[in-house]
């Protein structure tokens, strides 16, 4: 490139500065860096020109270098003049002189580096690096360059520190972060090592070398997952690294045996597969590479290992050719990936044959095809090829402990086994898999005691061994007791944890079988894989079957016995062998099919296996009641009685059962009578089991006569369980009520007196409690809602299903069924209940955590509905509580709708109805009010429920409406219904005035009497309540003497209700006042006085007429006293204007009489404030205003 | 992998909690708040380290908040109430967005694609899993709960009632349980049914996929136990037990490791996934623990773990898990 203008000017510059004073050495340099950029800017480096002009520069670096040698940069342009001229010698020189003049001089530091490099004097290099990097802190290319020689050096920590103090001069350098990844590495320092490499690929994600070695880490320390990440990611920067493969492969296996542990062979074996691929392919790119066949094959061999049949295609009708075939099909699929395996070893051993492990290797894999293949019959005279090979393995490694154990865990020579597990302890004595092997065979000869202390010997070495766990289940399950049982099925389930093995896991199941376990997850976990894991064996498939069987799965259960039946037949054994395991899981099948409802089928697996002879006990009870659901009563009963004859020769406890199962089905066979004929037969020194007990108990209170007086049932508590003697004593608790004909109505009582002395001695069952508390709802005792709500008691988590109620229904129909109001807030209504039952707010919560926990439970939102209903009367009736009200009863509505057929769900339904009417009345819409009740009364057929309240509720709607001749007719059919119900009479009478119909009261009256008698409750209760209807209704009339009279009788009744008291006071007074006659008065005064005294909380208006009778008898103090008690009656926000008024009055009086009482309330404001308060609150009272005026005056 | 206890609130709702969820951190705010559901027909939101009341509860629940679930863009959440209403509601202001009314007694749990672009209800008395779209808040199909291959015949006859959903995190799963202990799994993709997961034979109320393994998937059931399942090869792969009564509540920790549970033996649990053990019981709360969650991560400066707890005894436990 020629020169240009400003360049030549330029130049012109320089030369007159240098030609000015040459002694300065900067114009030399300044002129030299000129020439040397402009020749490093011609076209051709190397070209004549270019040369030239490096020479003139090289003159003035070195003129520069000679004025002042202590600068460093004119010796690096010199080097580099050098260098390019080939003068590596001279170079290097230069370059050293700029170095040591300036350590910080990465470039020419870089170059001498370089130089030295490329001659292969690495020490030299080294020791230019470390001079300069102990001559400055700053010298970081030094540092650099020292610690990739470090490493090369394989001086790892010496590298680490350079490298550190490298990075900290250049962060973003991957080269830097890699080396020092690796650095860690080789160190064993992990962590740092996996950051370094990870920080390097985030700086360049195309770090292959920093991928596959961060993975290898990620696979060292069992993060399995993260390391196939990278592998896959380097794989997708260099798809043809095998190392990536390799690493790939290996991740990939590591991650497949962490799933087969815990169970996810399906996982495992997809994950194997992609490993098989990413082996075969890494195979392919090395070829010769013994260690990668090697993991070919230990791929291979573990998915033959975990490879899990899949019973997909049978879903139903086990045909036993398709199982066969299935079965066939997964047996194929392990032995070809076994055969794979086996090919891969026999590549690896062809490469590399003097590797001991890859023969080791190659005699398991032979050991798991003759294992899995059918065909192969060992000839005892022949070595098989798996023994010859494991002798190989060991003839290489003789002390190689683990070869021993391989050889002796194959080999089919008892003799040859214990050798060489000997000889394994021999070289390692705690060798806990040689002791574990030689326990089992001792086991298998049957040396109980050696094999005992093979197992704990092992099992001191190591815990975590699985055998050892195995064969010590196996040695408790086989002795007697309860307790060694369970022992045996905790280490089974241990043994089956660490090394979930199909016959462990059929163990554990078989275990669990025995001691009621079945429903544990960890079985189920355990059978469903053994059988994926053997499908071959029968064993499997039936405890597969029993564990669908006790989770009520039937339909499974018969598809897995009668796989269970087919994979019999498909075991290479005699028929005759298998004879009794096929009967049994026959057995089992027939309980299955009688379960799923397939009787008839049932019926026929018995009778199939009765005419082989081989109908067990458990066989002939199935056999009998599946005969007796397909209708042949009479074959079921000889078949029972056939099972009676051979009870004494059997086993105490399944006697008894068998026992209970005879009267049980005698029973619905036969009546009663029959049954308690076989319990009279019964040996009278039979120990009974509790449930034959909680049988004879039920017998017992079905059988009114009391026939079955056994001594047996009052038996000392101490010896039967708990529960059962509760359900017992709930059973003669329910005998004690139905005793007596069958048709009476129940005797309450004597049940009630029985539970409470059962409760006095179990005390804390709730099933008893329940039972208390639902027969006290039932007794129509006027306190019984009090009295259930006590006995009972809500417990948390679990609510019992047991008893006639649960105890959220005790206490939700006890909120409900209280016909006092129970509002605990006085703004809508004043509490009249004696027993101050007012937690009702807390029990709609109650219930509202009951709907939440069982959210599909209708009993639940049907009681909710109820209490809410109840609290929305209570408020009367607020809008929103109304919308909500209607939503709840359309939700409980629609999933009530599908049973028509339960009486108690139809009830409901009508009920519900009949609510959601009301709350159309309520909210003023009459023509839907009056649709719900006729919706009611069409749902309903009126032999299951009672609707007379269904016209009651169309008879008060009519009559709002104004319709009176509908109102009419309706009020005639509720006359007609004869209700069963007290309320609904005095409810009728109400009505009847209310309406104006024509009197029939005589009638209603009779029906209540009649009705009263019917149920045996509480004449004098009922009379006063009907007295207190009446008195309303004349009081509606106008017709208060009729009233009065009324009210006197209602008073008279017992132990009146404060409301009735307070009516009767209050009626007098009006009489009192109307017609001027002063001696009602004195008949008032006591009746509100007995109101005042009765009720909890003080009654408003009670006080104030009391106040004007004591006033009018003209006791002044009486009169003060109770006007002030009237003031303290009334919540701050509902006092009327007419308290304030009597205020007033009040505070004139005190205010005249005794100013120094200021601590009465009167005084707390003069008496015109008083009046002003009443005016302002109600200004159209003519009255207030004279008062005013009157006050003005005075 | 412990809990430590950092902070409790009694009397944090006026009634029981029922539900807790986390609305991640957001654009606009810094960091994750709680969200709390009670029967007192409030739901509250809380500051993430000291459990201030972050402005005033949002009413309008009627008959109380059953399940709460967030969007995971953090703006938004939706609460149902007893009453089958979802209300889809602003994070921050507490002002509704949407209302979504279902047939009564036809939703219980509800949650969020991970993706946030729908919306999963259990179906409650429908038999079904009920989705909606959240751009215009339309139902966009509803899955049914096939009967198992021969299933038992309902006891209680009135159908399933479907409790609980989870996404898998890739949103390629759906599951859901119901009350008679069947698990059904869902292509969500192309909406179609895949199968039962089987071994419950009890109310299944609470399942959460796991964040590492998204085919991995814990279900906490009556039957006391917790069930881990290969949801996509439809296998039983692990199950824990160790609570005395039934667990309500189940969530995962952000790492994957660890799960925690509520249950109604007034505990919490942390169990290790790898142990498939119990390492850790938080016996704080009175009164059975409805629901547990733990902070989903992001946000300004959070590094730490932290578990929330909610209880009938109407307290909020704050937990530091690490």
């Amino acid at each position: 490139m020629p020169e240009t203008a400003a360049e030549a000017n330029l130049r012109r510059q320089l030369e007159q500065t240098l030609a000015a004073d040459p002694s300065i050495p900067l114009h030399h340099y300044d002129l030299g860096v000129f020439l040397w950029a402009r020749a490093e800017a011609e076209q051709e480096g190397d070209g004549d020109e270019a040369r030239r002009l490096r020479a003139a520069a090289a003159e003035h670096f070195l003129a520069a270098a000679k004025l002042n040698p202590n600068d460093g940069v004119p010796f690096r342009f010199l080097g580099n003049h050098y260098a390019r001229g080939g003068d590596t010698q001279r170079a290097a020189k230069c370059y050293q002189r700029a170095v040591a003049l300036n350590a910080d001089d990465a470039e020419a530091g870089e170059a001498l580096c370089d130089l030295l490099d490329v001659e292969g004097k690495e020490s030299l290099e080294l020791a230019v690096c470390k001079e300069a990097a102990g001559k400055s802190p700053r010298a970081f290319w030094a540092f650099r360059r020292l610690g990739y020689l470090q490493v090369h050096q394989r001086k790892w920590s010496d590298a680490i520190q350079s490298l550190q103090h490298a990075i900290r001069g250049y962060p973003t350098c991957a080269d830097l972060w890699e080396a020092l990844g690796l650095a860690y590495h080789r160190l064993g320092m992990f962590t740092a090592a996996v950051k370094s490499y990870g920080r390097a690929i985030e700086l360049d994600s195309s770090r292959v070398f920093a991928l596959i070695e961060s993975g290898n880490i990620q696979l060292m320390l069992g993060y399995f997952r993260k390391g196939v990440e990278q592998f896959r990611s380097a794989l997708e920067m260099a798809p043809h690294n095998h190392s990536a493969y390799f690493g790939l492969a290996s991740a990939l296996l590591a991650w497949s045996r962490n799933c087969v542990t815990t169970g996810a062979f399906g996982w495992a074996a997809n994950l194997l597969k992609e490993a098989s691929e990413a082996a075969k392919i890494c195979a392919s790119l090395t070829k010769n590479l013994s260690c990668v066949w090697k993991l070919h094959g230990d791929v291979q061999l573990a998915l033959a290992r975990c490879f899990p049949w899949v019973d997909e295609k049978i879903k139903r009708g086990v045909d036993a050719q398709m199982f066969k075939d299935s079965v066939q099909e997964w047996r194929n699929a392990i032995l070809s990936a076994a055969n794979g395996a086996k090919l891969s070893y026999q590549r690896a051993l062809h490469l590399t044959p003097w590797e001991a492990n890859v023969h080791n290797d190659a005699a398991i894999c032979l050991d798991l095809i003759y294992s899995m293949d059918d065909n192969n019959r060992h000839d005892p005279n022949v070595w098989e090829l798996s023994e010859k090979m494991s002798l190989g393995a060991l003839i290489l490694e003789p002390v190689n402990k683990d070869f021993w154990v391989t050889l002796g865990s194959m080999s089919s020579d008892l003799a040859l086994k214990q050798h060489s597990f000997i000889r394994a302890l021999h070289l390692d004595m705690s060798l806990s898999e040689a002791w574990a092997y030689l326990g089992k065979i001792y086991r298998q000869s049957g040396d109980k005691q050696l094999a005992k202390e093979a197992f704990d010997r092992a099992r001191s070495i190591d815990p975590s061994l699985a055998l050892p766990w195995a064969g010590m289940s196996a040695e408790n399950y086989h002795q007697s007791g309860g307790s060694t049982v369970n022992e045996s099925f905790e280490s089974c389930l241990r043994a089956a944890q660490i090394l979930p093995l199909p016959e462990f896991q059929i163990g554990l199941g078989t275990i669990a079988a025995r001691t009621g376990n079945l429903l544990s997850p960890q079985v189920l976990m355990a059978v469903r894989q053994a059988v994926h894991r053997a499908p071959h064996y029968p064993e499997s498939h039936n405890i597969n079957g029993l564990v669908s069987e006790v989770r009520s799965d039937f339909q499974s259960a018969i598809r897995f016995y009668q796989q269970a039946r087919s994979a019999l037949g498909m075991m290479k054994n005699s028929k005759s062998d298998n004879k009794y395991v096929f009967a049994d899981v026959s057995v089992n099948l027939a309980r299955s099919l009688y379960k799923a409802g397939l009787a008839t089928d049932a019926v026929r697996e018995c009778e199939e296996l009765r005419s082989q002879g081989l109908l067990s006990i458990d066989g002939l009870q199935i056999y009998a009641l599946a005969l007796w659901k397909t209708g042949r009563s009479e074959e079921a009963l000889s078949v029972s009685r056939n099972l009676a004859e051979n009870l004494s020769g059997m086993k105490p406890e399944s006697a008894g059962v068998a026992l209970g199962f005879i009267c049980t089905l005698t029973y619905a066979i036969s009546g009663k009578d029959s049954a308690a004929a076989v319990i009279h037969k019964l040996p009278g020194q039979l120990n009974y089991s509790s449930q034959l007990k909680f049988i004879i108990s039920a017998l017992d209170a079905l059988h009114p006569n009391k026939r079955l007086q056994l001594p047996q049932l009052s038996m000392p508590p101490r010896l039967t369980s708990y529960e059962v003697m509760s359900e017992v004593h709930s059973n003669i608790a329910l005998g004690k009520a139905i005793e007596g004909e069958m048709d009476k109505p129940l005797r309450v009582d004597a049940s009630l007196s029985y539970l409470k002395k059962v409760l006095h001695m179990y005390p804390d069952c709730s099933l008893v409690r329940n039972q208390l508390g639902s027969l006290l709802l039932w007794s129509g005792d006027w306190m019984a809602s009090h009295k259930a709500i006590r006995v009972t008691s809500l417990t948390h988590g679990h609510t019992s299903s047991m008893g006639l109620r649960s105890a959220h229904q005790i206490q939700a129909s006890a909120m409900v069924c209280c016909y006092a109001t129970c509002t605990s807030y006085p703004k809508f209504s004043f509490p009249t209940c004696e027993h101050q039952y007012l937690s009702g707010h807390d029990e709609i919560h109650h219930l509202q955590r009951w709907v939440h926990r069982e959210p599909w439970n209708q009993d639940a939102r049907y009681l909710l509905v109820l209490a809410i209903f109840q609290k929305a009367r209570e408020e009367k009736y607020p809008k929103h509580m109304c919308i909500i009200l209607k939503r709840l009863i359309m939700q409980v509505l629609s999933n009530a709708s599908n049973s028509h057929e339960n009486k108690v769900v139809q009830y409901e339904v009508f009920l519900l109805l009949l609510l959601s009417s009301e709350i159309c009345l309520q909210s003023l819409d009459y023509e839907n009010c009056i649709a719900q009740a006729i919706e009611a009364l069409r749902r309903t057929a009126s032999r299951c429920v009672d609707t007379f309240f269904a016209h009651f509720q169309l008879c008060r709607a009519y009559a709002v409406k104004g319709d009176l001749l509908n109102s009419r007719n309706e009020y005639m059919n509720c006359l007609k219904k004869h209700a069963n119900t007290e309320m609904g009479w005095v409810m009728l009478k109400h009505l009847e005035s209310a309406c104006s119909l024509e009197t029939c009261s005589d009638e209603i009256y009779k029906n209540l009497r009649e009705c009263i008698e019917r149920n045996g409750s509480d004449l004098s209760k009922w009379t006063s309540l009907f007295n207190l209807v009446s008195a309303q209704c004349f009081i509606g009339d106008e017709n208060f003497a009729s009233a009065e009279e009324a009210l006197a009788q209602a008073c008279a009744e017992g132990d009146p209700d404060s409301c009735i008291l307070f009516l009767n006071g209050a009626t007098c007074m009006e009489i009192a006042r109307r017609f001027a006659a002063p001696q009602f008065i004195s008949r008032a005064a006591p009746s509100l006085r007995k109101a005042q005294q009765k009720s909890h909380a003080s009654l408003p208006l009670v006080s104030l007429l009391l106040a004007q009778a004591e006033g009018s008898l003209g006791s002044k103090t009486k009169w003060e006293k109770n006007l002030r008690l009237e003031w303290f009656s009334w919540l701050p926000e509902l006092r009327p204007a007419e308290v304030y008024f009597q205020m007033h009055l009040l505070a004139r009086q005190s205010a005249a009489a005794a100013s120094q009482q200021n601590q009465l309330v009167e005084t707390m404001q003069s008496p015109e404030s008083w009046l002003l308060r009443a005016i302002h609150l109600n200004p159209s009272c003519s009255r207030y205003w004279k008062a005013l005026l009157q006050l003005m005056d005075a | 992998m412990k809990l430590a206890g950092l902070k409790s609130v009694d009397g944090a709702h006026e009634e029981s909690i029922w539900a807790a969820a986390w609305a991640p951190a957001a654009d606009h705010r810094p960091t994750a708040v709680l969200l709390t559901g009670a029967l007192d027909e409030t739901v509250r939101a809380w500051r993430p380290d000291d459990l201030a009341a972050v402005g005033p509860p949002a009413r309008g629940h009627a008959l109380g908040v059953v399940s709460l679930a967030a969007h995971s863009a953090g703006a938004l959440a939706a609460a149902v109430s007893l009453d089958s209403f979802v209300r889809v509601f602003d994070v921050d202001s507490g002002a509704s967005v949407a209302t979504l009314e279902a047939p009564p007694s036809e939703v219980w749990g509800v949650q969020f694609h991970p993706k946030g672009n729908a919306l999963a209800a259990a179906g409650g008395g429908s038999g079904s899993v009920k989705l909606w779209d959240t751009e215009k808040w339309e139902p966009i199909t509803s899955l049914a709960v096939p009967r198992p291959e021969g299933a038992r015949p309902d006891k209680t006859g009135s159908g399933k009632f479907v409790l609980s959903v989870a996404w898998s995190p890739d949103g390629k799963l759906l599951a859901c349980g119901s009350m008679d202990g069947t698990i059904a799994v869902y292509d969500a993709v192309r909406m179609k049914f895949l199968h039962h997961l089987e071994g419950h034979h009890m109310p299944v109320r609470s399942m959460v996929f796991s964040p590492v393994d998204p085919h991995v998937l814990f279900t906490a059931c009556d039957d006391c136990h917790i069930h881990i399942y290969d949801a996509k090869e439809k296998s039983l792969i692990g199950a824990m037990s160790g609570h005395a009564s039934w667990v309500l509540s189940i969530d995962v920790s952000p790492d994957g490791l660890a799960v925690a549970t509520g249950s109604s033996d007034r505990t919490v649990r942390l169990w290790d996934i790898n142990m498939r053990s119990s390492v850790q019981t938080m016996s704080n709360h009175s009164d059975q623990v409805w629901a547990v969650a733990f902070r989903p991560p992001g946000g300004a400066g959070v590094r730490a773990g932290r578990l929330a707890s909610v209880s009938d005894d109407k307290s909020i436990s704050l937990y530091d898990y690490s």
